[in-house]
């Protein structure tokens, strides 16, 4: 009796499962969203007028524990200008076929040049097209952004730029502060 | 195979090839084996979360004889690097690997003595996956890569010849196929976006523009 | 205080409660850094004298009021020092000095070339404060400043430690750097306008006023590797990588005879910076400029990377493969053989290298023809019969190394001859200055005239017009007297060559005298190349050729019949060229060797044209690559292992810096021979080295003293003059290609002339005076110098002064001197 009644209850779960809430996600077709710091692919963020932050300075590929970073610094001139200051990077290379997403390239950044946004579709069928550059990990320029080389256009020195850096526009803002204390939690 | 070996490009195997590539992607059977960390994220992904039976996978194959898809999911070393390389030479062809995660792809932060450095170096990878681990998200979406890949496959050696000659015309098309993510591709809106940018060479970042708008406290900067 | 046993001359004392032993009037800083104990310290300087200057070295001793700077404070018997370790005190002292560095310090060490090996940086991390208490303005300057076309200077990040300028003064005697200004203004700067009320432009760059005096030193580059912060900086290296993803790799320096050790740091295959290796028998903690900045040749684009032939159809040089340039190399020696093959290698070779040359032409061409002197071997115009050189090395030089840069440091009295120590020989220079400066070393030099650098080494001159060199070591009675005391060194160049008679002099006078007797070449692998047998007198190991039983023996080391290796001394370089020019050579197999160092490039290009049949084993396109009929690239030094010989004849091996798959030049000659049937077992250095090591002694005693008569210099009649010429450290060699930055430093090519040359020709400093031979001229800046009567001299080959190729002649010539650019006719011989 208890066997029979027993199996009952089994098929009973089952049949109650048929009428709860799906609970499969449904990627592709909505992605959904990722944790806010979830740590996702690179960003290499611009001062408001357009100007790399990035300064070639290494930490990041200094602090990376896969070695996927691969950084080569260069000097600023005033007819070609991609920085503020001194130096900017030449060239700039994320290896995604080594990048385990761990973020301490992004704590190294001095300048808050590099951050990490949460994209995480990289899957890609060449070991080549898993290298980012600087084509790949450029911020967009937004409105009021100008492609560099061009000389300065928010002061006089690079410390100008560096006043005020928290309140630039671009997705270095609030990279370390929870976008959630701004009052939006979606 | 057979017949489509003999016969002239273009005649009647068109659609053979489509019917042939649908039929394999429409139903991956992986090989079951799983090497290190990825190994969870991809058993997670055959769970019902996450739910791979959605594109008929979800059955994983316990002999490798009945699988057509290899998911090397974790670092191989070089002690597992033969047996990897066994199991892949036991699936009946057309055969598929995805290199999940960075460990198979390249080695990833153990660059040493130990680890073979990108499980390419013993079998052919058609699609490489980053991530340390990667999430069942991103499986998903190498996997839907994949499938887009194979079917996009010529079918015997004359449909590989008649690709090459389009790509030597110059006839491809503008996204290559498994370039685009997939959260694009399913999307009539965003898969012309996406497109748009490949042309004008910055869907890189398109893909950064549309994750601002989607954050509450970069929407202002991006107006 | 009496536990530890202790002599007459040293003291005992206590640190951090330990007692030790010290030598009276060492510093208290050397002392604890002996017993373990690190004091943090940015002007302290083993090589430099103190100066306490920083102040980061506070320590408190028992009885002084105040902390003291342990890198001034001399020990005394029964001192009490505490350090930070012990006493609170001086902890406090010297977070409280670093605090004050730190204070108008820029946070800028993302981007500056020393973050990641900065003695400060490292110090603010372990003693200094986590927060800044200053919140005032930072004091600024305008970021970086040339002070030389190499070396930047920051003002900002400097901590006035006077590294710079203690260098500059005490090591290399060049002080165009100084501590400027008073106050909060103090900075380190060089001499400049605006300084001293003339018009500077503002923007703080060098070389903008009239009065400005660049940072114009052959050492400066060691100013940046010792400062403590970044402020000096180099033009080449600025920006280029982080200290910590270089890779490091203690290599020799392949430039000159000085036998300088040195650190290369490179990053993914490509060779970054060098820096002075610490060595202290021989570089100390030094290097020159030209050995610190001049490795871009091996980058240089015109790398040879694939072998080449000459086609039989076209005869055009085109690319081949190893196995096919090599079976055409093997070919054409081996037809070549029966007429004579000459084997001419250049200054780069490294011992191994130069032994399997040397083991090569004994081996399988079978011929002594085999000389390394790529430099005029004998004066303009005098017979090519003449050995003096050869049998003055195979006498006075292979196999003996007595005189160490040691010596030359402790010696009483050094008497130089032909040679001009900082163009040709720096660390030498360093050394002599050392000497002359901390133990009052004696320097007497034969030159034409005083140079600035015998000037910085206290030398008194004996004013020699060349070719009285030899005159003067055989009858001058100041030069034999210089050398009478016991311990006095006689150190002569390879410039004597070209004096007849001037080696058998200087071999003499060493002789009579007592004194020791150095030969200083000028290239890295001269000295090597001698010891190794590449001489048409010498076989390996400095053995006469004409000794049978060296020769039997080494048949059998070697494992070749007998009667292969040749028992008559073979033709030097002059004579291969005349031989190849007028037709009578086979072949020329020639490794590193650039015709315009040769005595006439003229002559030596015609001969390159002439010979049937020529191999080059080369690294880039030169005037012999593109003559040849077979060429085979080379590695670089960066590239390959090896080892060079320095003057003194101490080895200096190094390890491959760089993975390559270039060879070596004994791989290649290997190679070749292996297609010939001979096994030469000269591919791997080690082998050599373990072959070197294992030949056996001469059984000559060692050979005679060439005696050739003393020449004496040429008559000059009306507007002729009598040239006089070296070469300077800085000029067109082919191994400073591909660096503007470092010929930026060069010191500007000009005309010497005496006031009496100056007067008979109405010229005025900086005017142009023009030198001319019957083959061409060189058009100047005079500088007028207090030379011999009618001597002009001439940079051998800087910009504008190729002396060699353009006038074909070398020092002891007779050339003619007009006033002013030549004229149409002589403008003409110019251009073509």
């Amino acid at each position: 009796m208890g066997t029979f009644t027993g199996s009952f209850k089994g098929f009973g779960v089952t049949f109650a499962h048929m009428f709860r809430k799906v609970i499969t996600t449904d990627y592709p077709f909505s992605p959904p969203k990722p944790a806010p710091r979830y740590h996702g692919r690179h960003i290499l963020n611009r001062h408001p007028d357009g100007l790399e932050k990035c300064i070639g300075c290494e930490l990041c590929a200094w602090a990376c524990p896969a070695d996927a970073i691969y950084v080569e610094g260069g000097d600023n001139t005033d007819e070609q200008r991609f920085s503020p200051g001194e130096r900017y990077a030449k060239i700039y290379q994320i290896n995604y076929a080594r990048c385990i997403f761990c973020g301490l390239c992004i704590e190294a950044c001095p300048t808050r040049s590099l951050t990490m946004s949460n994209e995480y579709e990289l899957a890609r069928d060449s070991r080549q097209d898993l290298i980012f550059t600087k084509k790949e990990l450029l911020a967009p320029l937004l409105p009021g952004m100008e492609q560099p080389p061009h000389p300065m256009l928010l002061g006089e020195t690079d410390k100008d730029y560096y006043v005020g850096a928290l309140t630039n526009p671009g997705t270095s803002v609030g990279a370390e502060r929870a976008p959630i204390s701004q009052g939006d939690a979606e | 195979m057979g017949i489509e070996e003999k016969l002239p490009a273009g005649i009647l195997l068109t659609s053979v090839e489509k019917l042939s590539n649908y039929a394999r992607k429409s139903s991956f059977w992986g090989a079951t084996f799983g090497l290190a960390c990825c190994a969870i994220e991809m058993m997670a992904s055959g769970g019902p979360h996450y739910d791979l039976g959605r594109w008929g996978m979800e059955v994983f194959r316990a002999s490798p004889r009945q699988a057509d898809l290899m998911i090397v999911a974790g670092r191989v070393s070089q002690k597992m690097a033969p047996v990897v390389r066994q199991i892949y030479d036991q699936m009946p062809e057309p055969r598929s690997v995805i290199s999940m995660g960075v460990c198979a792809s390249s080695g990833g932060m153990f660059n040493n003595y130990a680890i073979v450095q990108g499980v390419d170096h013993i079998i052919p990878v058609d699609v490489y996956l980053p991530g340390c681990p990667p999430r069942p998200e991103m499986l998903i979406d190498a996997i839907l890569k994949m499938r887009e890949k194979v079917m996009a496959q010529p079918l015997g050696p004359n449909g590989r010849k008649m690709l090459e000659a389009r790509q030597a015309e110059g006839r491809t098309p503008i996204v290559a196929p498994g370039a685009m993510p997939s959260s694009y591709r399913v999307d009539k809106v965003r898969r012309e976006e996406w497109t748009q940018a490949v042309k004008e060479g910055r869907e890189e970042q398109l893909r950064i523009e549309n994750w601002m708008k989607l954050q509450p406290h970069l929407r202002e900067a991006h107006k | 205080m009496t536990d530890v046993q202790k002599r007459a001359d040293q003291v005992s004392l206590i640190i951090d409660g330990v007692e030790v032993v010290a030598e009276k009037g060492e510093l208290v800083i050397r002392v604890a850094e002996r017993m373990g104990i690190a004091i943090p310290r940015f002007c302290d300087h083993p090589l430099l004298a103190p100066a306490g200057a920083c102040r980061q070295c506070l320590v408190e001793v028992e009885g002084q009021r105040k902390p003291v700077a342990s890198c001034t404070q001399t020990v005394a018997e029964g001192m009490v020092v505490k350090t930070q370790l012990s006493s609170p005190v001086a902890a406090k002292a010297q977070a409280g000095v670093m605090e004050l560095l730190l204070i108008n310090h820029p946070l800028d060490c993302p981007t500056c070339d020393k973050g990641g090996e900065c003695p400060l940086q490292n110090q603010a991390m372990s003693t200094g404060r986590a927060d800044s208490r200053f919140k005032e303005e930072k004091r600024e300057y305008e970021k970086p400043i040339h002070i030389s076309s190499q070396v930047l200077l920051d003002r900002e990040r400097c901590v006035l430690c006077q590294r710079c300028t203690r260098f500059s003064e005490e090591i290399a005697g060049d002080k165009f750097i100084d501590l400027m200004d008073r106050s909060s203004g103090e900075q380190i700067n060089v001499y400049r306008d605006d300084f001293f009320g003339g018009a500077g432009t503002g923007d703080g760059q060098v070389g903008e006023g009239e009065g400005d005096v660049a940072f114009n030193s052959y050492f400066s580059g060691n100013t940046i590797q010792i400062c403590p912060v970044g402020a000096l900086t180099g033009e080449q290296y600025r920006f280029r990588a982080r200290p910590f993803d270089l890779v490091s790799t203690p290599s020799a320096c392949e430039h000159c005879a000085s036998g300088c050790s040195q650190r290369t740091d490179h990053r993914r295959g490509k060779v970054l910076r060098r820096l002075a290796g610490d060595d202290p028998a021989v570089n100390e903690e030094w290097n020159c400029d030209k050995g610190r900045w001049g490795f871009r040749y091996a980058t240089a684009t015109d790398r040879i990377l694939t072998p080449q032939i000459r086609d039989t159809k076209t005869g055009e040089l085109r690319e081949a493969s190893w196995s096919e340039a090599l079976l055409a190399a093997a070919e054409g020696l081996k037809a070549a053989k029966e007429r004579g093959v000459g084997v001419l290698t250049g200054g780069r070779l490294t011992v191994e290298d130069a032994y399997a040359y040397a083991k090569f032409a004994r081996t399988v061409l079978g011929t002594n023809d085999v000389d390394f002197r790529a430099r005029p071997l004998r004066a303009t115009g005098s017979p090519v019969t003449t050995t003096e050189e050869a049998d003055f090395l195979a006498a006075a030089v292979a196999g003996i190394t007595e005189v160490t840069y040691e010596q030359v440091e402790n010696a009483p009295s050094v008497v130089l001859a032909g040679l001009e120590p900082e163009e040709e020989s720096p660390i030498l220079f360093l050394r002599l200055r050392k000497g002359h400066i901390r133990r009052k070393l004696r320097v007497t030099a034969v030159s034409a005239y005083l140079s600035r650098g015998l000037e910085k080494i206290g030398a008194a001159l004996v004013a020699a017009v060349p070719g009285d060199e030899a005159h003067i070591l055989a009858s001058d009675a100041a030069v034999a007297e210089a050398l009478g005391a016991p311990g006095a060194l006689l150190i002569v160049g390879e410039r004597l060559a070209t004096v007849p008679g001037a080696l058998s002099a200087a071999a003499d006078l060493a002789a009579r005298t007592g004194a020791k007797l150095a030969w200083v070449p000028r290239r890295a692998g001269d000295r090597g190349a001698i010891d190794a047998g590449c001489l048409p007198n010498l076989l390996p190991g400095g053995r006469p050729v004409t000794d049978d039983a060296a020769r039997a023996a080494l048949s059998l080391a070697w494992k070749v019949d007998a009667g292969v290796v040749p028992g008559t001394p073979g033709r030097d370089t002059d004579r291969i060229i005349a031989a190849a020019a007028d037709g009578t050579l086979g072949a020329l197999l020639v490794g590193g060797v650039d015709p315009a160092d040769l005595a006439d490039p003229t002559l030596a290009e015609n001969a390159l044209d002439t010979v049937p049949f020529l191999v080059s084993l080369e690294m880039r396109q030169s005037a012999v690559t593109r003559r040849a009929d077979v060429v085979l690239p080379i590695a670089p030094a960066v590239e390959k292992a090896g080892t060079y010989m320095d003057w003194e004849g101490r080895l200096r091996s190094f390890g491959a810096v760089l993975k390559s798959t270039a060879m070596t030049d004994g791989r290649v000659l290997e190679a070749i021979a292996a297609l010939l049937d001979v096994s030469l077992n000269t591919g791997d250095v080690n082998a050599v080295r373990r072959e070197l090591g294992g030949l056996p002694g001469s059984t000559l005693p060692s050979p005679v003293r060439p005696s050739v008569a003393a020449a004496r210099a040429a008559q000059p009649a009306e507007n002729q003059a009598v040239l006089a010429t070296w070469h300077q450290l800085i000029d067109l060699g082919s191994l400073l290609d591909g660096d503007q930055v470092l010929a930026g430093t060069a010191r500007p090519p000009v005309a010497r002339i005496g006031k009496d040359l100056a007067e008979s020709l109405g010229l005025a400093d900086g005017d142009l005076v023009t030198v001319g031979t019957d083959r061409g001229s060189i058009t100047l800046p005079a500088a007028i110098t207090d030379l011999p009567p009618r001597v002009v001299w001439l940079p051998t080959n800087s910009p504008g002064s190729t002396v060699r190729r353009s006038l074909g002649v070398t020092a002891g010539a007779v050339v003619t001197l007009t006033a002013g650019v030549p004229g149409p006719i002589l403008a003409e011989e110019a251009a073509r």
